[in-house]
């Protein structure tokens, strides 16, 4: 493990994008996959992961010396339904509005692969304020991912945008089904890989 | 050996603390939730009879719920109704049980007020005073019956039944001869831009208008809707002038006795809506019939 201290901005930029956990890390591919089909359902989702990361990060960064290495796991998985609860009983409360939007992803969230893995690679060896910038960097970076992913597909699917007509008509309905979802983020991790290839040879000229 | 120990306290002292944070949250919300599940069915209902923001109910619109229960003692099995009944000034709950033949069994009394009878364990408890065991009872369905001043206006039926994917869950408003008078979808988790088109008012409004007679015999039909019906379906889309009188009344009387168009690419969908609303149609109007002749027989001051 990388040792290196980064600090918290560029923590948080690396969450966007050189980390970005759907397109970079390959983490959490199914919400990317099953739940992008349009651009509401990513943003409503990414808020949804975001909270539920941040909130997990620092609760399990506070008790990092407190945890039994044998039990890291089952703590992470109780500590992350916890917050998910909280935020689903929270949203049914008093969004009710975007809880009829969402109110079946925010339950799945506690199966995310990308919530467990950033506890245990990053919360338990940090401190709070690392923590929390990582935390807020990768629910970012997921949520720019399901934007992308669902703005491509809504259009290329539906016609519409956040609901609104654009098209007027559906031009491939195939789009809205996981199996387009699947190559489409296929796609985009290997457009993301060549924007980075590009960019380290840029920095190699510029350095020479 | 300690190492077990230790775990074994860690573990527990995560259990108990997650669970207390979730109940705290969950005693904070709870209420609020109540109240606005309860809103989101009452703006359904009164959508469903016509009246919105802009035309809102008149004051002697009334709501009076009947609910449906399966009683089992020992080997029989008898259908109890909670009716609302006028006891002198006031509405109160009685418990009428019927035989599977229609025939009347017993009249109890249930001391519960309307208020609380929305609630599905006030009920319970009231019912377990009335019932006592080996009966055994359970939940079946609600019924709300609205009247404008004395007449009845419509029935309103909240209904469940599977859908593509999982359950759809509908309110149906049934007019007093059984046509239907509207269709809400209220649940469901059908996929986007092909089951959950079910939502659309180009679905929905179809069931609207049709006689008891046809919806006995409904069926989905895998043909395109025609454009004229859908832009008369979708009532969001219209604008000034574009349907006259006549027009309207014309597309109305010809589209009243098919069957429904599908869903292009949800046939599943749409067949699962149509079979459920046929469903529930057929046999509230059955037990609805029973119910009313057994109540006139047996003289019971019930409020609908």
């Amino acid at each position: 493990m990388a040792v290196t201290k980064k600090t918290n901005t560029q923590l948080f930029v690396d969450g966007i994008l050189t980390e970005n956990p759907i397109f970079r890390l390959a983490l959490s591919m199914c919400p990317a996959v099953g739940i992008s089909t349009t651009v509401m359902n990513g943003i409503l989702l990414g808020i949804a992961v975001l909270f539920v990361q941040v909130f997990s990060s620092c609760t399990i960064s506070l008790i990092k010396d407190h945890i039994h290495p044998r039990i890291r796991i089952p703590t992470y998985t109780l500590t992350i339904a916890m917050w998910v609860t909280v935020i689903d009983l929270v949203l049914a409360a008093y969004m009710p509005v975007a809880y009829k939007a969402m109110g079946i992803f925010v339950k799945l969230i506690v199966a995310f692969a990308i919530i467990t893995m950033r506890l245990e690679m990053f919360a338990s060896k940090n401190n709070l304020g690392p923590s929390f910038w990582d935390g807020i960097g990768m629910g970012l970076g997921f949520m720019f991912a399901m934007m992308t992913l669902g703005f491509v597909r809504e259009l290329l699917g539906m016609g519409t945008l956040l609901g609104y007509d654009i098209l007027g008509f559906k031009p491939l309905l195939y789009f809205v089904l996981p199996c387009a979802g699947f190559i489409l983020v296929g796609l985009m991790m290997g457009m993301f890989n060549w924007i980075e290839v590009v960019y380290n040879r840029r920095k190699r000229v510029k350095e020479l | 050996m300690k190492q077990i120990i230790h775990i074994t306290i860690a573990l527990i002292i995560t259990c108990v603390a997650a669970a207390a944070v979730m109940g705290l949250a969950f005693t904070v919300t709870d209420k609020a939730k109540k109240q606005n599940e309860h809103k989101n069915v009452q703006n359904a209902m009164l959508g469903l009879l016509g009246y919105t923001k802009a035309n809102p109910a008149p004051s002697d619109l009334t709501f009076h719920s009947v609910y449906r229960y399966v009683i089992e003692d020992g080997e029989a099995i008898y259908l109890g109704y909670m009716v609302p009944v006028q006891k002198g000034a006031e509405e109160g709950y009685e418990l009428v049980v019927i035989n599977l033949e229609g025939k009347f069994v017993e009249k109890l009394e249930v001391s519960i007020t309307p208020e609380a009878a929305i609630e599905e364990l006030e009920r319970e408890t009231a019912l377990h005073a009335v019932l006592k065991p080996p009966k055994k009872f359970t939940y079946a369905d609600a019924t709300i019956i609205a009247k404008l001043g004395d007449k009845r206006l419509a029935y309103l039926l909240p209904g469940e039944f599977p859908g593509f994917k999982t359950f759809i869950s509908v309110m149906l408003a049934l007019d007093p001869n059984f046509g239907v008078l509207g269709l809400e979808i209220m649940e469901h988790e059908e996929d986007p831009g092909l089951g959950a088109e079910i939502e659309q008012q180009y679905f929905k409004h179809q069931y609207k208008g049709k006689s008891f007679k046809k919806v006995k015999g409904l069926k989905v039909v895998k043909e395109p809707l025609p454009d004229e019906y859908k832009r008369y379906l979708e009532t969001k889309k219209w604008k000034e002038g574009m349907f006259s009188e006549e027009e309207i009344e014309s597309i109305r009387s010809k589209y009243q006795d098919k069957d429904i168009y599908a869903i292009t690419g949800a046939t599943i969908s749409s067949k699962a809506v149509t079979d459920g609303i046929r469903n529930i149609t057929k046999k509230f109007a059955y037990r609805v019939e029973i119910l009313d002749r057994v109540v006139a027989g047996q003289a019971v001051p019930v409020t609908f």
